[in-house]
């Protein structure tokens, strides 16, 4: 193939937009991560249930026109279910004195996330679905990019802005933050641990969930879409660095470009296959991801 | 002490049982049910090995699966594109397995807890993406056709096959469980940092467990692969990791004879629920739920302090192969 620089650039473009989409979903698991010190393995499952949550809203509530609607209404219902499902399954770890906690919440979600996905085949049959939204095509200096991907690329900076000011401009924030350090710390300055950790476990799947309702008219709605995107939430958090936000963003972006590039430069059929090479090539220089503290040893 | 003793009897007669049962099977058994049965006992072999890593070392591996599926296409590669025999095919399937498990355990070997299981997980999807991906050569979601061992599909040679391969294996797995590696590798799960202050080698029994783990699952992919005589990356899925997570928590994680009693139990049950089709998996997640949040231990643990209280004795505290 020939390359020129604006094939080089309409890629890099293409990258850094599916990147910023990758970076919510990364940021929804590595703030579940950050406070509850737990993998939520069903991640991949919310995202699909945004999207399926989108496409039912769109195709019979809002209509076309008022696709952003479904996205917002995504958004409180997936919260609702995040609170409901972390009072069911993830808080009796931190309310009951459990003994090897991990063992626990990986099972747990991984059951969690083979109910859900196999729930959504029961019930939607294994079709592949897509909500009627066209935005058609706008042009990026001169290079014409699809709407859909450019409104889910504004909505997903729209979603990390807010995010990021709610952590550091409010109050709920800075008790997240202060649960991310100390756990211990924050009982003790009156707020109640188990409630931050069902709000933020409702954060983060519904960043997870946004990621699907934003990506449902690019990447189609089945059963098991979530899948290879939650596979690359997780490797953008080993990029990145367990527990780090800025990591997740970052690594996001990178594996966006990555691909994107890789794709075009390397062979397509393997995308999917390039953030795990640059997986490897990270750690190989440093261990602990990109923005990654060394974890110390109790 | 005195439970001690009759724990191992209870076991000795358990286990005596279960092989003649097993070896008379084909006299009363079907083609059907020994072909489920076949399967039981390779998943068996499957939840055993992976009981290894995640239940005795604390290695969460989520790649398990994969390197069944890389026993059964290294050595179905082998034979399809450079027209070996069975035999250095699976010669194949030891080395490329032995080979993957290593280097997989070299990239994970600083990595604790979750992390690893996210790389691993990441490492499985890939290889799943790229056998899809790379069709022209690995005949992706067409499928890669496998000769059989034998030269008839009946099923009961391969009965005997496998019962032969699980004994070995778990066998061989028990053995190392009882040497010193055992309490090595429990040493590494409970305290990795106490264990290296012990003077355990850490970083030599992980890679060592984890190669050992996988090429025990690529010797049963082979067999399996050259049973069921087709390939696809639908082996490769989540699914089929998550179903092996099921077994051994089922049975009891950690626990040597949970996988022998949550694998065949939870074939079985698929076997019998197959009309319902998803559904089954749907059942089985809700039942994994509710053991994790109702009975940890798992069903072998309940069949033991049940069969222990029937005959008026108190559960075993100290059993050597459970923790």
């Amino acid at each position: 193939m020939n390359v020129t620089p604006e094939l080089f650039l309409n890629f890099l473009i293409a990258g850094i937009m599916i990147g910023a989409l990758y970076a919510l979903m990364a940021m929804g698991i590595t703030f579940i991560y950050s406070i509850m010190k737990m993998i939520n393995w069903a991640m991949g499952e919310f995202y699909m249930i945004g999207s399926y949550a989108q496409w039912f809203l769109v195709s019979f509530f809002f209509g076309s026109a008022f696709w952003f609607l479904g996205v917002l209404a995504t958004a409180v219902i997936l919260f609702l279910v995040g609170l409901v499902v972390q009072w069911l399954l993830i808080r009796p770890m931190f309310s009951t004195g459990m003994e090897r906690k991990d063992e626990y919440g990986t099972v747990v979600t991984i059951a969690l996330a083979l109910f859900l996905r196999n729930l959504a085949t029961v019930l939607s049959g294994p079709n592949t679905r897509s909500p009627d939204i066209d935005l058609g095509r706008i042009m990026i200096g001169g290079l014409p990019v699809s709407g859909n991907r450019f409104a889910a690329f504004l909505g997903a900076l729209i979603i990390i802005g807010l995010f990021y000011y709610l952590l550091n401009y409010t109050w709920l924030g800075r008790a997240f933050r202060a649960g991310s350090q100390n756990r211990v710390g924050i009982q003790t300055v009156g707020i109640n641990v188990l409630r931050i950790d069902q709000i933020a476990f409702a954060i983060g799947v519904t960043l997870a969930g946004l990621a699907g309702a934003l990506l449902a008219p690019v990447f189609n709605v089945f059963p098991e879409n979530g899948a290879v995107t939650t596979m690359k939430g997780f490797e953008i958090i080993i990029i990145g660095g367990m527990g780090s936000l800025p990591g997740a963003a970052l690594g996001g972006l990178l594996l966006g470009i990555v691909e994107s590039l890789g794709s075009v430069f390397i062979d397509t059929g393997l995308r999917n296959v390039y953030g795990f090479i640059f997986l490897i090539i990270v750690l190989l220089i440093k261990p602990t991801g990109l923005f990654g503290e060394k974890e110390r040893l109790s | 002490m005195q439970n001690k003793t009759f724990s191992r009897s209870l076991n000795f007669v358990l286990i005596g049982a279960a092989s003649v049962g097993i070896l008379a099977g084909p006299l009363f058994l079907n083609d059907y049910w020994q072909h489920i049965m076949i399967v039981s006992m390779y998943y068996i072999i499957l939840a055993a090995s992976w009981n290894l890593l995640a239940g005795y070392t604390g290695q969460f591996s989520l790649a398990h699966q994969t390197f069944a599926a890389l026993g059964g296409y290294a050595s179905g590669l082998m034979i399809y594109h450079l027209k070996v025999s069975i035999g250095v095919g699976f010669i194949a399937a030891v080395l490329v397995t032995a080979g993957t498990g290593f280097l997989l355990g070299l990239l994970v070997l600083k990595m604790r807890g979750i992390y690893l299981a996210v790389a691993t997980w990441a490492f499985s999807e890939s290889m799943r993406l790229s056998i899809a991906a790379l069709y022209k050569f690995t005949r992706g979601e067409q499928g890669l056709a496998v000769p059989s061992l034998f030269d008839s599909l009946a099923p009961i040679r391969y009965y005997y096959l496998f019962f032969a391969l699980m004994v070995g294996l778990l066998l061989l797995m028990y053995l190392v469980l009882r040497s010193p590696i055992g309490s090595f590798i429990r040493a590494i799960r409970d305290d990795e940092l106490a264990a290296k202050a012990m003077g355990v080698d850490t970083v030599k029994w992980k890679l060592f467990i984890m190669t050992f783990a996988s090429t025990i699952a690529g010797i049963a992919g082979f067999f399996y692969a050259h049973y069921i005589v087709i390939l696809s990356p639908v082996i490769l899925s989540f699914n089929e990791i998550g179903k092996v997570v099921i077994m051994v928590v089922f049975g009891g994680l950690g626990n040597f004879a949970g996988p022998l009693i949550g694998a065949p139990a939870i074939v079985i049950i698929s076997e019998l629920t197959r009309d319902f089709g998803s559904w089954n998996m749907v059942f089985y997640s809700l039942i994994v739920i509710v053991i994790m949040r109702l009975y940890r231990e798992g069903l072998a643990e309940f069949f033991r302090n049940w069969i222990q209280k029937l005959f008026g004795k108190k559960p075993a505290q100290n059993n050597p192969l459970q923790e």
